[in-house]
């Protein structure tokens, strides 16, 4: 291997010092010479006859020179160029042929370098962390839950006791309302994190200082870092700043430092912030509840294993703790969930990715045969020209070399080309790319990218050239010499050869079809589903009270006022406001809760997502009342207490039986107050929508439990967006200090959520499409070559009496069977591969009949359609003509 | 490509090998010692030596570096690697075994 290399060097020097290897050669022979000529004068020349008899014995000076530098190689490279001038003077003498090829190429190569840099991004690039292979998230699972964050206290406990973590940070979502400096208050994105949060990630603030242990103890003055966007769109970078007070949330926090660019959020999966420059602004998080109610779970945690550490060792750790935690009787029916933090940044979008990659495979796949089969037709067109170089001497890996060398060009040409494409393609992907995408903001064209390119760019070059390059410089000379005098091209096995890439297209294009068929259908049922609810004409926004001006009472008071104040509103028709709208990823939970009448055990197993709603929040949205009634806004703040519950929930836990009127509580030992009596059962509405099952819900009214951060939904007779200065000025007039956030149409909160879908159905559609057309053209190729090489057999045939539309049948049913032979092909490898789309599926089996058929169909329709065409010219020709041209 | 030679093929390399084995010479040197050492017999065309001497070093063979001679000129010495040492290695043993094999066969045929 060495050795490999250092010839490589002296191969490399000889070719790029040439001039100072030629003028080393200069000397080393005139030493030679000079030495030969002394001598010669020792032996008694005269100093003339001496150099002259010494140049004689030297022989050809040029000679040897040429032959050392033969010794050197360098010839070699010399032939490279006169082979790449060569290539590129053929082709530019078929523009037609060479641009179609290029294109066709440029096209799948730049599909492929623009999915790989997605690919690159989001699944290869390290994460913006040191060591981020020691970086895991720490959750709880249980029977009932999957996932779930941690209680602060538990958290704590596991940061103290643990012995495999070199550090460990929690952090829970908390934005906060930064009161206007001058210009309308603003909601910003914010963390509360515990002490050194940003050590465990491995980056640390540009200015000023981490969040520190002693920080997290109450009665500490409250401390925040801000992001370096932040600092610099509300703060004009200023570095005085630092230890001034700002105030959040009408409470004062002390900055203690500035984030660098580029600082990313890592992502969370609580009231979940995708990863990337997400958050404006981190604040301390405060240990002032009581550790011994550890019942509520919202943090996110984050830890760094030690050097050397795997992720199975800390979670044989963390369990040992739990286990001791068990002892001191808190962490009930918990487990210790730990997960790489890579995989849980990427995981859910990986199979998506490679889906792609699988895609913009098979296309370049397919470019790769066309191209292959338009070479095939072009080689037979120059045999000839072949034939005459063999004749003249050219031995046979001379004029492979020269083929394989115009594929080369064409292949670089088109991955030339293709970058460019991919650097427009990259960009509009990156639009396209849903909301929530993970590490949207590593995706680049970058190097490695380039490398990649320039790799798939000679692979596919040797790909499509090898086969046509090795069948022409098989071609007998003789007959080729006779064959080509007589006009005609080619032979039986070139054809054999086409046909078969033709059936190889046509299969791998049916591959692609059916995956974008089957998207398509599970779209089309995406849409067409029931989401539960009616997103049309909904206005939605989101507020929060900050909790030092607004109690409990007020917080109720705020919004019913506000309520009032917007129904008020022309074209309005009804205002509701709760914790959460559909499908925007909320995942609060309540476990544990009990039903009346029921076991203990049976109790420690229930589950549902709780919410909370005020009277008019399911007709704003549309959620239809199934049993009972809604709530009235009179439910008095201290009970009776009541409930509204999801289909899942009524059938789960009351089946069977009418659930309205039934009692559950959030009590282990209630007492007759503490029952909460189910007053209405509403339509079940899925997480996502393409959620598989549909979890228990309940909603509680406001009235009965505050929450300062509401969702407001407002439903409108005219168009809703007319609403939204309307519903600003309202809020303003309750409280000017207010901020709005995320006004929305709740439309489009549908519409995102069905992003990744559209996002993937719209990248396979295309490349379906892609193959398709080059396939049709590859088709159309192979039935014109062979039409044309009928042509005076057809003329034959049509002088003895054959009609048109005979020669018309002929022709077609070769075009159906190679495309019936491929299809065919490709229904069989797609029955096989479609299972790999998995979870991009919804409501469709990955071997849809319907969708094979309907592919199969198109398959056979455009190929007939591509066969058509020179049919119709053979049909059409006159006979006399076609026998003449012979 | 290589011009016609009183030498066998393959046996120019095995000469220039062994003669840089003992030290570094520059191409006049090996030439002269080539002939020399054979009693005039072996005579090395420099359209030979030197194509020789610059494909052994593409090989990676011997190396090569300016020095000065003792006549005080610059010249271009040959040194053998340590690949080199150990292709001469092989190529003396193939030799011994095909002229030990020549030769046997020629006292047979003489006997016969």
């Amino acid at each position: 291997m060495i050795r490999l290399f250092d010839i490589l060097v002296l191969r490399l020097r000889s070719l790029f010092g040439r001039t100072r290897v030629e003028s080393e050669l200069d000397r080393e022979l005139s030493f030679h010479l000079d030495h030969l000529t002394q001598e010669n004068r020792a032996h008694g020349m005269s100093a003339d006859d001496a150099r002259a008899a010494a140049k004689r014995s030297l022989g050809g000076y040029t000679q040897i020179q040429e032959e050392c530098r033969d010794m050197r190689r360098t010839n070699y490279i010399e032939t490279i160029w006169n082979d790449l001038r060569y290539a590129v003077r053929t082709l530019a003498r078929t523009p037609g042929f060479t641009i179609v090829i290029v294109l066709t190429l440029a096209l799948s190569i730049g599909a492929n370098s623009a999915i790989f840099s997605v690919i690159q991004g989001v699944l290869l690039r390290p994460l913006p962390y040191p060591h981020p292979d020691r970086l895991v998230r720490i959750y709880f699972n249980s029977d009932t839950q999957p996932k779930f964050p941690l209680n602060p206290y538990d958290f704590r406990d596991f940061r103290q006791r643990n012995r495999t973590f070199e550090s460990m940070a929690g952090m829970t979502r908390h934005d906060v309302q930064l009161a206007g400096i001058g210009s309308e208050p603003v909601m910003l994105r914010g963390f509360a994190v515990s002490g050194g949060y940003f050590g465990t990630l491995g980056i640390s603030p540009a200015r000023g200082r981490d969040f520190s242990f002693d920080d997290e103890q109450p009665g500490r003055s409250r401390v925040a870092i801000l992001s370096d966007h932040l600092w610099r769109a509300r703060f004009a970078s200023d570095p005085g700043i630092l230890g001034r007070t700002i105030k959040l949330n009408t409470e004062s926090y002390t900055v203690i430092g500035i984030m660098p660019p580029g600082a990313q959020h890592p992502g969370n999966n609580f009231q979940a912030v995708a990863d990337g420059e997400t958050v404006d602004v981190w604040t301390q998080f405060i240990f002032d509840e009581d550790p011994k109610y550890r019942g509520s779970h919202y943090m996110d945690i984050i830890g760094r294993l030690k050097s050397g550490i795997g992720s199975e060792q800390g979670h044989a750790d963390l369990s040992a703790v739990l286990e001791q935690l068990k002892k001191e009787k808190t962490g009930d029916g918990w487990r210790v969930y730990l997960i790489p933090l890579y995989q849980e940044t990427v995981g859910r979008s990986q199979r998506m990715l490679l889906v792609l990659l699988g895609a913009v495979g098979l296309l370049l796949l397919i470019a790769c045969v066309n191209a292959a089969n338009l070479l095939l037709a072009r080689s037979s067109a120059r045999v000839r020209e072949i034939a005459v170089r063999s004749a003249l001497g050219a031995a046979r890996g001379r004029i492979v070399r020269q083929l394989l060398t115009e594929s080369m060009v064409i292949a670089l040409a088109g991955a030339a080309l293709g970058t460019m494409l991919a650097v427009g393609g990259v960009r509009v992907l990156l639009t396209f790319l849903p909301a929530d995408f993970p590490r949207a903001s590593a995706i680049r064209l970058d190097s490695t990218v380039f490398a990649f390119t320039l790799i798939v760019a000679v692979l596919t070059g040797l790909l499509f050239g090898l086969v046509p390059a090795l069948t022409a410089s098989r071609t007998d000379l003789q007959q080729s010499l006779r064959e080509g005098a007589r006009g005609s091209t080619g032979g039986a096995s070139q054809l054999r050869l086409r046909n078969f890439l033709v059936v190889g297209e046509t299969g791998l294009a049916c591959v692609l079809l059916i995956a974008a068929g089957l998207m398509l259908h599970s779209f089309v049922n995406l849409l067409r589903a029931d989401p539960g609810f009616k997103p049309q004409q909904v206005l939605t926004a989101s507020l929060s009270l900050p909790y030092p001006r607004y109690h409990e009472n007020s917080r109720v008071a705020f919004y019913k006022q506000l309520i009032a104040n917007l129904q008020l509103l022309p074209g309005v028709e009804s205002v509701g406001a709760g914790s959460d709208l559909p499908w925007t990823g909320y995942d609060g939970n309540m476990d544990g809760w009990r039903v009346e009448g029921r076991s203990d055990a049976y109790n420690d197993k229930t589950t549902a997502r709780y919410h909370i709603a005020s009277p008019d929040y399911f007709r704003a949205l549309g959620i239809p009342l199934l049993n009972g009634r809604f709530f009235d806004g009179h439910e008095p703040e201290k009970g009776p207490y009541v409930v509204i519950i999801n289909e899942s929930m009524a059938n789960r836990y009351w089946p069977g039986e009418s659930a309205v009127g039934k009692r559950i509580s959030f009590d282990d030992h209630p007492k007759e107050k503490d029952w909460i009596q189910i007053i209405g059962i509403v339509r079940d509405v899925k997480d996502q929508p393409d959620s598989t099952s549909i979890r228990p819900a309940f909603w509680m009214p406001h009235s009965q439990q505050t929450d300062g951060n509401l969702f407001i939904a407002v439903r409108s007779s005219s168009d809703p967006v007319l609403l939204a200065n309307q519903f600003r000025q309202a809020v303003r007039q309750q409280d000017p200090e207010l901020a709005v956030a995320d006004l929305r149409l709740m439309n489009q909160i549908a519409g995102s959520a069905l992003s990744t879908q559209r996002f993937s159905l719209f990248l396979i559609g295309l490349f379906a499409l892609l193959a398709l057309v080059l396939a049709t053209f590859g088709m159309y190729g192979v039935i014109s070559y062979s039409v044309n090489q009928r042509m005076h057999e057809f003329g034959l045939r049509m002088a003895l009496g054959a009609r048109p539309w005979d020669l018309l049948r002929l022709i077609l049913s070769q075009g159906l069977t190679l495309s019936i032979i491929g299809a065919a092909t490709g229904l069989l490898c797609a029955a096989g591969l479609t299972k790999l789309l998995g979870t991009l599926l919804y409501g469709v089996s990955a071997t849809d009949p319907l969708t094979f058929a309907a592919v199969g169909l198109l398959a056979l329709a455009t190929t007939t359609l591509a066969s058509y065409l020179p049919a119709r010219r053979a049909a059409d020709a006159d006979p006399m003509q076609s026998l003449r041209a012979e | 490509m290589s011009k016609p030679s009183d030498l066998i093929q393959g046996t120019l390399d095995l000469l220039i090998l062994n003669t840089i084995s003992l030290e570094p010479q520059h191409g006049w040197a090996i030439a002269k010692r080539i002939q020399q050492v054979s009693n005039e017999v072996l005579q090395v065309s420099q359209g030979a030596l030197y194509p020789a001497l610059h494909r052994l070093e593409q090989q990676g063979w011997i190396s090569s570096d300016w020095r000065v001679t003792e006549g005080g000129r610059d010249a271009k010495f040959y040194t053998l690697t340590r690949a080199g040492r150990a292709q001469l290695r092989k190529e003396l043993a193939q030799w011994e075994r095909l002229s030990s094999a020549v030769g046997l066969v020629i006292r047979m045929g003489a006997s016969a």
